[in-house]
């Protein structure tokens, strides 16, 4: 059977009721949704909060989706997107201008996984260059404007395709193309200003 | 400008394939092309080298781990269970739940039931729940407690600490008055004239306790015999069986 239909056997079997099948999809998402939640909101606790809300949101409407219209993957992108969007509006205000310089979040403290897991053999020099690394360019994403933000984080994070992007935001593929190469050069700027200050 | 058309490209046409450039899906004639204006063109090289730099830089960010309890916590707040699997008593096990519950009171309560059931043994035991919830009355611990417990960690692991006070403050009690009690005993011994040998005496005190049963005399004097009796006993539970013997 193909990952499309397994998918949408468990949505099926989810809207009867089944729990078991509720568990197998949150298994197969949470991962995916609580990065792309961590991306945009930028802390761990806001996106383990979001994430959640995202899920309770999905299982309120599961029923809404309709397999014929498109892929679950495009719907539950469409729904995580809406509720950060949200969080962003209602945080727009409280949120303290951050520099790349700003403390870092939890994800920053520790090694990425697979640094934990297995010694890179990069000298303990670079491995830890290679952390700081990871936290500026994270801080710089957190600099982007939303739209740019978003369009970056489905290419170039969650490695979705231009059209699959288009549905989930709702605006052309042109548009999503245009916002993803805006997004990027951006990013490379600030970057740039950052490593040059730095040297 | 006439560079640019010498070079068979125009900015726009330069822009409209920037993304294509990008993921490299263009022909190599076009790509060629596209390169050779990136080089020439003052605004559009730079455009591209800043996207290229933008796209490696998010290639380079590493996914997260999400929180362990995640998975858990979205089931809870879901489902109101925190595994679907757990709740259904794991995949190997087909039996259903009152089946198996049956097996288990058939196995472990059933025999013993038939044994309470037995005249001989109703009273004894009758006895032995009577003075087991005195026990736990003297303590401080209700029935109607037990109705109020809460099941919340923070909850159960407070409950656990004031009960285990109670019972170590009961402990402290009984102990204090066994303490009084050998202490009487030892200034008897100084006042009494025909001291009979520690062991006999201690054999004597014994036999004087009138309702023990014959085990608990013969535990005590197989104890080492200079020990004040009970003074020391180690652990809260032997008290306990002790004030259940005699109440039996
Ligand atoms: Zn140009």
């Amino acid at each position: 059977m193909e990952d499309a239909q397994v998918v949408s056997l468990l949505v099926r079997r989810c809207t009867t009721g089944d729990a078991a099948a509720w568990e197998e999809i949150v298994q197969r998402y949470h991962r995916r949704i609580y990065n792309m939640c961590y991306r945009f909101a930028g802390s761990a606790d806001d996106a383990q909060d979001l994430t959640q809300e995202v899920f309770i949101k999905m299982y309120r409407t599961l029923k809404s989706y309709d397999v014929d219209r498109g892929a679950f993957l495009t719907w539950v992108t469409t729904v995580t997107r809406n509720l950060l969007v949200d969080h962003f509006r209602k945080t727009k205000h409280d949120r303290i201008t951050d520099s790349l310089d700003s403390p870092a979040s939890e994800h920053e403290d520790a090694l990425p996984l697979s640094e934990q897991i297995a010694d890179t053999g990069l000298p303990p020099d670079a491995r830890v260059q290679s952390h700081e690394t990871q936290r500026t360019v994270h801080q710089a994403l957190l600099k982007l404007s939303p739209d740019l933000r978003e369009a970056v984080i489905l290419r170039d994070l969650q490695d979705m395709d231009y059209r699959e992007i288009a549905l989930a935001l709702r605006v052309p593929e042109g548009t999503v193309k245009s916002r993803i190469n805006r997004g990027r050069a951006e990013l490379a700027r600030l970057l740039q200003r950052t490593y040059r200050q730095v040297m | 400008m006439p560079e640019e058309t010498k070079h068979g490209m125009q900015c726009p046409e330069f822009d409209a394939m920037l993304m294509d450039a990008i993921d490299r899906v263009l022909s190599s004639a076009q790509q060629a092309r596209f390169e050779a204006h990136a080089r020439m063109c003052p605004s559009c090289g730079p455009i591209f080298a800043e996207v290229d730099a933008g796209r490696l830089w998010l290639k380079s960010i590493e996914e997260v781990e999400p929180p362990v309890h995640l998975v858990q916590n979205i089931l809870a707040s879901t489902t109101g269970i925190s595994s679907a699997r757990l709740a259904l008593g794991g995949e190997p096990s087909q039996t259903p739940l009152s089946e198996r519950m049956r097996e288990w009171f058939d196995v472990w309560i059933r025999p013993g039931f038939t044994a309470v059931r037995q005249p001989r043994f109703a009273l004894s035991f009758g006895m032995i729940f009577f003075s087991f919830s005195v026990g736990l009355s003297a303590s401080g611990l209700k029935a109607k407690d037990l109705a109020q417990i809460s099941l919340r960690p923070s909850a159960v692991k407070h409950t656990y600490y004031s009960t285990q006070a109670k019972v170590v403050k009961y402990y402290e009690n009984i102990r204090l008055v066994y303490e009084v009690e050998s202490r009487v005993n030892q200034v008897k011994r100084v006042i009494t004239p025909a001291e009979p040998a520690p062991a006999e005496k201690q054999q004597n005190r014994n036999n004087d306790t009138s309702g023990k049963p014959e085990q608990r005399q013969e535990r005590n004097s197989s104890r080492d015999v200079n020990q004040p009796v009970l003074a020391s006993l180690p652990s809260p539970s032997v008290t306990m069986a002790t004030l259940s013997w005699r109440l039996v």
